[in-house]
């Protein structure tokens, strides 16, 4: 079995660290970008297995980011997990209505973190 | 755990520019630039500030960031006005998530009720502006927090938010019967699911997890092939699932995040009616995806009968394009441009205040062109790694400069290519040497950022009204004098602050407006770098540090020091007009701490100042601490070095016109000046054996335009060295700033010009 | 040799544990032997001068260049107070480790290495108050008196104003 590839955006540094930990720790293999914009860009030449995206990021935020990929040839079925500390759901809603998949709400709880992926991913 | 400290670490290292980030984005906003993208960064600092503390459990942090990031949301939309009393009110909040910040990281626990009042004026804002709204609009900040509890690992809240409530409620007031663990599910996908990458196949993957499952596909309703959409679904599949301990939560949540892309119900066999399903579906959407039903098979499909399923889902194949089975993958993104928007959930789930709609949209549109340049790469480097390659490059330096000088003239006429090669070499090194500098610089600013706050808090205390101007803020300098830098800034401008600018009554009464004006500012002066901190204040008052100097020993009763003179006394160990020692200019300590950390890194200060007006200290900053332009002379039979930035001329004695004084030393009369005169052997007991009249004169200036002249035995040449600590296995001595290794491999040490003058007035004083 | 090994391998511990000994290197002042543990030794070399350093005192010989790194070189004849050494190409710096700092020490010649045991160490005799500043015990190898050098000790107090 391939080892599955996870591209994590988020502006912040710490998140994507803990992000990495866990999931390299799980046997992801991880890419990171710091806005949407670095998203598309690692997209372009990379192929990932699922996404995990903040959306509050400087130059292009999470929800334009979702709406870029989904709008794009080939990553109609990519699966996009959004990270969120919000509990009111709004930006969940936003997010899912942009062609988000799910979410994760921060902080995360590293096994819910994977299990989720695998709601997601095959 | 160390991992958790390795985040913890990477986390306030990015609050601290965070916070840096917001120093700017508020100084700019109080300039009145107060666009939306200015609004933006700061709500994504707090927001990111917020995000980490969660994580790690900083309960304070987080409800306080809370509160400010709802403020800041409001603003943003416009709900509430940034007026000037809105910026203070967040600038001061700025300093309280400082505090909360400094405090997580030190482990120190903060009053409870710090920032309080803060954050009650946060709520009232937002509750005088949300009363405009709908009733769920009025929802006050201190109830967010009640709903936002950050915990580490908090596993619970997720679940209880993502559930549905109305049915979860309706379901768990009937007791369950674990024996009766049977439960229906129905479950018809829309359209939506599959455009949001969610997969059927996945979900009874999961849900297979929960017990043992049976699934049916019901394929009732497929539209003939003529009349056939390929994006449309026309399947609905009916699950059973038996265990004994699934609860109705569990099912639904296999579902979270599909909710409202697809029509279920959960029903469990045999249960009381009270447990009767609540369709979740949207009816909106039902007539929008479901009208016709596709018969993939028509036989009992057990977990297989995910297959089908994804190929509903399927990866894009572009070649496929024409094959139906593998149509549904193709052009979402121009179904997606004709399609009208997602279906909403029917019924919005509980929590969510109506007031926040509006807030969303301008959010989900708002395209953020932020400042943040796009496609700079940057890597992370060990510092160490750094300071290794700068070293070596200040040692290549050397070598190709003593090459250089090896290259006499008969050497020069003979080998012309050689002397070619050389001056290459030379300038290559040179821009190797300045592109490895570039390495360790760093803008001043990150220094600067932390002064505004100072300010603030210095006229909060001591009743005075200051601004604060900075200039030059992008200027560069090696990393570790920035480090160097904080303290001794701090200092100056606590200074200023406390003795300089004058109380606004006293102010008026002197004709300046009631504001007194600290100017921060940094440039690049040759090759060094000067940081200025300048007040309109009253100047000092010589009078008094004249008295103090005398009083505590730090001058001789009898000397009459000149007004610059008495104006540097000021950085004299010992000397501190502590008769109002404050807890803001000192603890005692005086601004001789000022000199003693700008002398370590090679820097001087020099103040100066007129009555009434003001004060100005000058701070001069080597560009770089690694490599130092020399003059190489002997004392005794020792090679020593001066620094060439501090020389002014050399004469040789025997052309210098000395004259003594009463007190029977000697002083050098040059053009008229008289300057004190030093003979290094003698400082240095060393014993000079050349004859008096063939020794040097090296005239040197540090900062404050005091000469000295410093006698040494010979003059050897210009050279550049690379600076080396003698007390990485000594200690510090007196009259040396350091050491040096020079091209034959013999130790030379460097000549503390300044740190000499200090001693002299010691000297006099005892 | 072999008890070289474990304790570079295996930590001093071991080495005490396995032989509860101890290996010195032990050079001479004039008549005089003194020793320090190899452990701490880093280097030996000639003696090839040292630039002096102003005000410290006389004990401190200056300080010489060990590989792009400054190090401190300590007369140890002057430091036992029997006025500085007059040193030539013959005389020998054993540079040490003490704490994280380098420092060398100026002596007459390096005589050996010896194996002592631990429990041949005694305490330095009250007396010559010198002797018991800086020297950690006193050990006898081969019917010679072998001082055990104080490091500390002997770097301390370097300042001329102390």
């Amino acid at each position: 079995m391939t080892t599955l590839r996870v591209l994590t955006v988020d502006d912040s540094r710490t998140i994507l660290a803990m992000l990495h930990h866990t999931l390299s720790n799980a046997g992801f293999e991880v890419l990171q970008a710091e806005d949407g914009q670095q998203g598309l860009d690692v997209l372009m030449k990379e192929s990932v297995d699922v996404v995990i995206t903040d959306i509050n990021m400087p130059v292009m935020d999470g929800i334009e980011f979702i709406r870029h990929v989904r709008a794009t040839g080939n990553h109609q079925s990519l699966p996009i997990l959004i990270l969120t500390t919000e509990t009111s759901q709004d930006k969940r809603e936003l997010g899912k209505a942009a062609g988000g998949t799910g979410w994760i709400v921060k902080p995360f709880d590293p096994e819910k973190l994977i299990s989720v992926i695998h709601r997601v991913v095959h | 755990m160390s991992d958790l400290d390795d985040f913890k670490a990477t986390y306030f290292d990015e609050c601290s520019e965070l916070l840096n980030e917001l120093e700017e984005q508020f100084a700019a906003i109080e300039a009145g630039e107060r666009d939306s993208d200015r609004l933006n960064a700061v709500f994504r600092a707090i927001h990111s500030i917020k995000g980490g503390a969660g994580a790690f459990g900083f309960s304070a942090l987080v409800g306080f960031a809370h509160a400010y990031e709802t403020l800041l949301d409001y603003v943003r939309d416009g709900r509430v006005e940034l007026t000037d009393d809105v910026c203070a009110l967040c600038i001061r909040a700025n300093d309280i998530i400082a505090d909360h910040v400094k405090a997580a990281q030190s482990g120190d626990v903060l009053d409870a009720d710090y920032g309080m009042e803060e954050k009650e004026r946060f709520d009232a804002l937002a509750r005088g502006e949300a009363a405009d709204d709908d009733e769920t609009g009025g929802e006050s900040i201190e109830e967010f927090d009640i709903d936002f509890t950050p915990v580490m690992v908090n596993l619970d809240a997720v679940e209880e938010v993502a559930e549905a409530p109305a049915a979860e409620d309706a379901f768990d007031t009937a007791p369950l019967q674990p024996e009766t663990g049977h439960w229906e599910v129905t479950f018809t996908p829309h359209r939506a699911l599959f455009e949001r990458a969610n997969d059927p196949l996945l979900l009874f993957r999961e849900l297979a997890l929960l017990g043992q499952m049976h699934t049916r596909a019901v394929l009732g309703e497929i539209p003939p092939l003529a009349n056939f959409e390929p994006f449309a679904v026309y399947c609905t599949w009916e699950i059973s699932i038996v265990s004994p301990t699934v609860t109705e939560a569990a099912i639904r949540e296999v579902f979270e995040f599909v909710e409202g892309d697809c029509d279920i119900t959960v029903t469990q066999v045999g249960a009381p009616a009270a447990a009767a399903p609540v369709a979740k579906a949207a009816p909106a959407a039902a007539a929008d995806d479901g009208l016709d039903l596709l018969a993939l098979a028509d036989d009992e499909v057990g977990v297989p009968a995910a297959p089908a399923a994804k190929a509903a889902a399927p990866k894009a194949d572009a070649a496929a394009q024409d094959k139906f089975e593998e149509a549904p993958g193709l052009s979402f993104s121009e179904l997606a441009e004709t399609m009208a928007p997602p279906p909403k959930p029917v019924a919005p789930p509980r929590a969510k205040p109506a007031a926040i709609a509006p807030a969303a949209a301008p959010a989900a549109e708002g395209e953020d062109h932020g400042t943040r340049a796009v496609g700079v790469q940057s890597i992370r480097v060990d510092l160490d790694k750094v300071d290794r390659v700068v070293n070596m490059v200040g040692e290549l330096v050397i070598t190709q400069s003593m090459l250089t000088q090896q290259m006499d003239e008969t050497l020069r006429a003979r080998y012309t290519e050689l002397v070619r090669g050389l001056e290459v070499l030379a300038q290559t090194t040179r821009g190797l040497q300045d592109s490895v500098m570039a390495i360790r610089a760093q803008p001043v600013k990150s220094v600067f950022s932390r002064m505004p706050r100072l300010v603030r808090e210095l006229a909060t205390k001591t009743g005075k009204k200051i601004k604060l101007e900075t200039i030059g803020e992008n200027t560069e300098i090696d990393k570790t004098v920035i480090e160097q830098l904080s303290d001794p800034l701090t200092h100056m401008i606590r200074n200023s602050a406390d003795h300089g600018i004058e109380q606004p009554d006293v102010r008026l009464g002197r004709g300046k407006s009631e504001t007194g004006t600290i100017r921060l500012s940094a440039e690049q002066a040759g090759g060094n770098i000067l940081i200025i901190v300048e007040d309109d204040g009253g100047g000092i008052n010589r009078e008094r540090v004249l008295q103090v100097a005398r009083d505590k020993g730090v001058i001789p009763p009898d000397t009459n020091p000149t007004d610059e003179q008495i104006d540097q006394l000021i950085f004299a160990p010992g000397f501190s007009t502590a008769a109002e020692v404050s807890d803001l200019s000192g603890r005692g300590v005086g601004m001789d701490v000022v000199l003693s950390n700008i002398k370590k890194i090679g820097g001087s200060v020099h103040v100066r100042s007129s009555t009434g007006k003001g004060t100005r200290m000058t701070l001069r900053l080597p560009l770089t601490l690694a490599v130092l332009d020399v003059m190489l002379v002997k004392v005794g039979d020792s090679p020593y070095v001066v620094p060439l930035s501090s020389i002014v001329e050399t004469i040789q004695v025997s052309r210098a016109s000395f004259e003594r004084v009463p007190s029977g030393g000697q002083v050098l009369q040059v053009r008229g000046e008289y300057v004190q005169v030093i003979d290094l052997a003698k400082r240095f007991d060393m014993k000079s054996q050349t004859d008096q009249d063939s020794r040097f004169v090296v005239l040197c200036e540090a900062e404050g335009s005091q000469k000295v002249a410093l006698i040494v035995d010979d003059i050897i040449g210009q050279q550049q060295v690379v600076i080396k600590s003698l007390e990485e296995n000594f200690e510090r001595v007196e009259g040396i700033a350091g050491g040096t290794i020079l091209g034959d491999g013999n130790v030379a040490l460097i000549v503390d010009v300044q740190g000499l003058k200090t001693q002299l007035i010691h000297k006099n004083a005892a | 040799m072999e008890a070289l090994n474990l304790r570079d391998d295996m930590g001093e511990n071991s080495a005490i544990a396995a032989h509860n000994s101890m290996q010195l290197i032990a050079f001479s002042i004039g008549e005089q032997t003194y020793g320090v543990e190899i452990t701490t030794v880093r280097e030996i070399r000639a003696w090839n001068g040292a630039t002096p350093l102003p005000n410290t005192r006389e004990f401190v010989r200056g300080v010489i260049n060990l590989r792009g790194t400054i190090v401190p070189i300590f007369d140890l004849r002057a430091r036992f107070g029997d006025g500085p050494t007059s040193p030539t190409k013959n005389h020998v710096v054993v540079v040490m480790s003490v704490g994280d700092k380098w420092v060398g020490i100026l002596v007459d010649a390096v005589s050996d290495i010896l194996t002592v045991s631990r429990e041949d160490i005694h305490n330095v005799p009250e007396g010559n108050s010198v002797d018991t500043e800086l020297l950690n015990g006193i050990v006898t190898h081969d019917s010679r008196m072998v001082g055990l050098i104080d490091l500390h000790a002997v770097v301390s107090g370097a300042k001329l104003d102390g």
